[in-house]
C-alpha cells in the first residue's frame, strides 16, 4: 500500500464508513469537516479532525481548494471524496493531481469523459453500447411521422433548446404525433425562443438498471453485478436491490459487458457505475449516464457480492492489486436497501431536522444499518436529509422483502419526521412484493392512494 | 514586554510536556504564564493577572492529534472583554504579506477596524483578515505559516472602553 494518511472530504455516514475502512487497512485518517459537523461520529474515530469552514456546504464541503490545502497541511497522501459534494468535479480530481494527492476516484479526464452527457453518448456509442433510439432535428411533423415508423411507437418529441418537459409529447401513433408535433414546437419556441424537435423513443415501462464497476486503471475493470433502483420519486432513488431479477439472464450478461466495455474503452480507474434504463416491454437496455464515484446504493452490491468496495477503492488508489478475480465475483442471495430520510411524506416530504431523541435501529442477521446517527445527533439543516441507509440481505427476494419488512418494523426514531412508515407501506405492497416496479411506479401508482389511506 | 521568545516558550513547553508535571506557572519580569495538561484548568487568582504576552497553546505536534487542549488556555488566560478574531476558513497563517518582511501587527500596536493583522492562505490565495475592532493587540494565538481551522482563534484585542 503506498498511502499512508487519508483525508476524508465528507460527512455522514459514507466519511464513518470511509474512516472505518482506511483505518482497518492501518492507514490514518482525517476528517475535513464543517463546523457543523465537528461532533459526528466520523470526527470521532477519525485520527484527527480539522474544520473547514461554516456549516454551509459552499463554504466547506465544496470547496476544492479548501479540501485540497487542507489534505497538503495535515499531511495526507491521498483524499477520499465519498458521494455528493465535489466527489465528481474534475476540478478536484485535477488539483489533486496537481499537488501529488492521490485521489481516491478516477482520474480527472474520466471524469471528464464521462460527466458531459453529450461527450458520455459519444464513448458509449464508440464502445458499442446501446442508446435509445432518436432522431436528428426534424423540420416537419411529416418527418416526424416517417422517422416514428422506422423505429416504432410509442415516442416523444424533446425541445432541442432545453428540457424540463417543455416540447415534450408522447404519441402513440401517427396520428397522435402529427397532432402533438406543432403543439410541441409552439411550446418549445414559446419556452426556450427556438421551436426545433427531435423524436425519441418512449419508454412505457422503464426500469433504472445499473452496474457496479472496479477500473483498474488499466482497461480491466472488474464488475460486482446490477441493482435495479427504479424505485424512484423525483429522480431520486429511494429503494435499491441486487440483483435486478426482472431481467432475464441473458440480457443481465450483455448488460454486464457493456458496462465493461465502456469503462475499459477509457482505462477507468477506481469505482464507477453505468446508469441504463431497461425497457421491460421490449427486453432492451439504453445507455443513460456514468456515475464516477461510490455510489449511496454500494452496500447492496456489497451483499451480494461479499467484497467492500471502499476497500477495494482504498486498495487500487494506493496501487495495490484486488485479490478478487472477475471469477470468484457472483452473487449470493438477494439485497435491499431502503433510504431512511429524515422527510414527512405527509408535507410534500419537507425535509425535517432536529435532535434525535429516540434511535432504535434494527438489528439481527441478514441486517446492516449503515449510518452515522445515534441518540441525540443533531439532523442539520444544512445538507442532504438521509440519516441512515437500512440494508437486508436473504436467500432469495421474497427472504429479502420480509427481512425488510421486519426491520422497518422494528426502526424506531422519534425527534423529526421520517419516511419510515412510507417504506413500511412500501415494502407491503403487492406489486413491490410481485416486483412488479417501472420508475413511475412511486409517484404514479403508490403515492396518489399513500395520502388517501393515511387520512 | 519580556526578552522571551516564542522560541523560549516553545522549549518550555516541550519540557513541560515531557514532565510529568500536570500544571505550571511561570513569572518573569512582565511574562506570566500558566499551561496546564488537564482542558478545564484555570490559574489560581495569584496568577491570575497575567500580561498574556505569548501564544500558551501547547507545542504544536506533527502527529495526528487535535490541539484541543489549547483552548482551554487560550480562553482561560483572557480577560472576558478582550476580543478574540478567528479565522474565517481553514487555511495557512500569516502574519506579514511576504516571508522576512515585518508582522502586521505586534503586541501591543493600537488597531483600527481596518487594520489588517494577517493573512490566510488557501492554495496560493491569500485572503486579508481585519481587526473589526479599534483596541489594542494583546496576544498572538498562531505560529506564523501554521495551519488554521475554521473558528481558531487568531489573535486577543484588548477594545478600547
Amino acid at each position: 500500500m503506498r498511502l499512508r494518511r487519508v483525508l476524508v472530504a465528507n460527512r455522514g455516514e459514507i466519511a464513518l464508513r470511509v474512516v472505518r475502512a482506511a483505518k482497518a487497512l492501518g492507514l490514518e485518517t482525517v476528517l475535513a469537516a464543517s463546523a457543523a459537523d465537528r461532533e459526528s461520529m466520523a470526527a470521532r474515530e477519525a485520527d484527527r479532525v480539522v474544520t473547514l469552514g461554516p456549516a454551509p456546504a459552499r463554504s466547506s464541503y465544496l470547496n476544492a481548494e479548501l479540501v485540497v490545502h487542507a489534505a497538503k497541511a495535515t499531511g495526507c497522501d491521498a483524499l477520499h471524496p465519498g458521494y455528493g459534494f465535489l466527489s465528481e468535479r474534475a476540478s478536484l480530481a485535477r488539483l489533486c493531481e496537481q499537488h501529488g494527492v492521490t485521489f481516491i476516484g478516477p482520474s480527472s479526464e474520466s471524469i471528464e469523459a464521462v460527466g458531459d452527457k453529450l461527450a458520455a453518448r459519444r464513448l458509449a456509442k464508440a464502445a458499442g453500447v446501446a442508446m435509445t433510439p432518436g432522431s436528428a432535428k426534424l423540420e416537419s411533423a411529416a418527418a416526424a411521422v416517417a422517422f416514428a415508423s422506422q423505429i416504432g411507437f410509442p415516442v416523444v418529441t424533446k425541445a432541442s433548446a432545453g428540457g424540463g418537459g417543455r416540447g415534450m409529447v408522447v404519441a402513440r401513433d401517427a396520428k397522435a404525433l402529427a397532432e402533438g408535433f406543432e403543439r410541441a414546437s409552439v411550446e418549445a419556441k414559446e419556452a426556450f425562443g427556438d421551436g426545433t424537435l427531435y423524436l425519441e423513443r418512449y419508454v412505457e415501462r422503464a426500469r433504472h438498471i445499473e452496474v457496479q464497476a472496479l477500473g483498474l486503471g488499466d482497461g480491466r475493470v472488474l464488475h460486482f453485478g446490477e441493482r435495479d433502483c427504479s424505485m424512484q420519486r423525483r429522480y431520486q432513488k429511494m429503494i435499491e436491490e441486487a440483483p435486478a431479477s426482472a431481467m432475464p439472464n441473458a440480457t443481465r450478461a450483455r448488460l454486464h459487458e457493456a458496462a465493461v466495455d465502456l469503462l475499459g474503452s477509457i482505462r477507468y480507474r477506481n469505482a464507477g457505475t453505468v446508469e441504463f434504463l431497461y425497457d421491460v416491454d421490449r427486453d432492451v437496455f439504453y445507455f443513460m449516464e456514468v456515475n464516477a464515484r461510490i455510489q449511496v446504493e454500494h452496500p447492496v452490491s456489497e451483499m451480494i457480492s461479499g467484497v467492500d468496495l471502499v476497500r477495494l477503492q482504498l486498495e487500487v488508489a494506493g496501487g495495490v492489486a484486488p485479490r478478487v478475480e472477475q471469477r470468484d465475483i457472483f452473487p449470493h442471495g438477494h439485497a435491499i436497501e431502503a433510504r431512511i430520510l429524515a422527510e414527512d411524506p405527509r408535507r410534500g416530504f419537507l425535509p425535517s431536522p432536529g435532535r434525535i431523541t429516540r434511535w432504535r435501529p434494527p438489528h439481527g442477521e441478514g441486517v446492516r444499518l449503515d449510518t452515522a446517527i445515534e441518540e441525540g445527533t443533531m439532523v442539520s439543516p444544512y445538507y442532504d436529509s438521509m440519516i441512515a441507509k437500512l440494508i437486508v440481505h436473504a436467500h432469495d427476494r421474497p427472504g429479502a422483502v420480509a427481512r425488510l419488512r421486519d426491520a422497518l418494523d422494528a426502526f424506531e426514531v422519534a425527534g423529526v419526521s421520517t419516511n419510515i412508515g412510507l417504506l413500511r407501506a412500501v415494502a407491503s405492497h403487492a406489486d413491490f412484493l410481485a416486483n412488479k416496479l417501472d420508475t413511475r411506479w412511486l409517484e404514479t401508482v403508490f403515492l396518489p392512494h399513500y395520502g388517501q389511506q393515511e387520512g | 514586554m519580556s526578552d522571551v521568545t516564542a522560541k523560549d516558550i516553545e522549549a518550555l513547553l516541550q519540557t513541560f510536556e515531557a514532565s510529568d508535571w500536570s500544571e505550571m506557572k511561570l513569572k518573569i519580569d512582565g511574562l506570566d504564564l500558566f499551561i496546564s495538561k488537564s482542558p478545564g484548568a484555570r490559574p489560581s487568582p495569584a496568577a491570575g493577572e497575567m500580561a498574556a504576552s505569548a501564544p500558551v497553546a501547547p507545542a504544536s505536534a506533527p502527529a495526528p492529534v487535535v490541539a484541543a487542549g489549547s483552548a482551554a488556555l487560550k480562553h482561560g488566560a483572557a480577560p472576558d472583554h478582550w476580543i478574540a478574531v478567528r479565522a474565517p476558513n481553514l487555511g495557512t497563517f500569516y502574519r506579514s504579506p511576504k516571508p522576512g518582511a515585518p508582522p502586521y501587527v505586534e503586541l501591543g500596536q493600537r488597531i483600527e477596524p481596518m487594520t489588517e493583522l494577517c493573512l490566510i492562505e488557501v492554495m496560493k490565495l491569500f485572503t486579508s483578515v481585519f481587526a473589526g475592532v479599534t483596541g489594542v493587540v494583546r496576544q498572538v494565538m498562531v505560529e506564523d505559516s501554521e495551519l488554521v481551522e475554521f473558528d481558531q482563534v487568531l489573535f486577543l484585542i484588548e477594545p478600547d472602553a
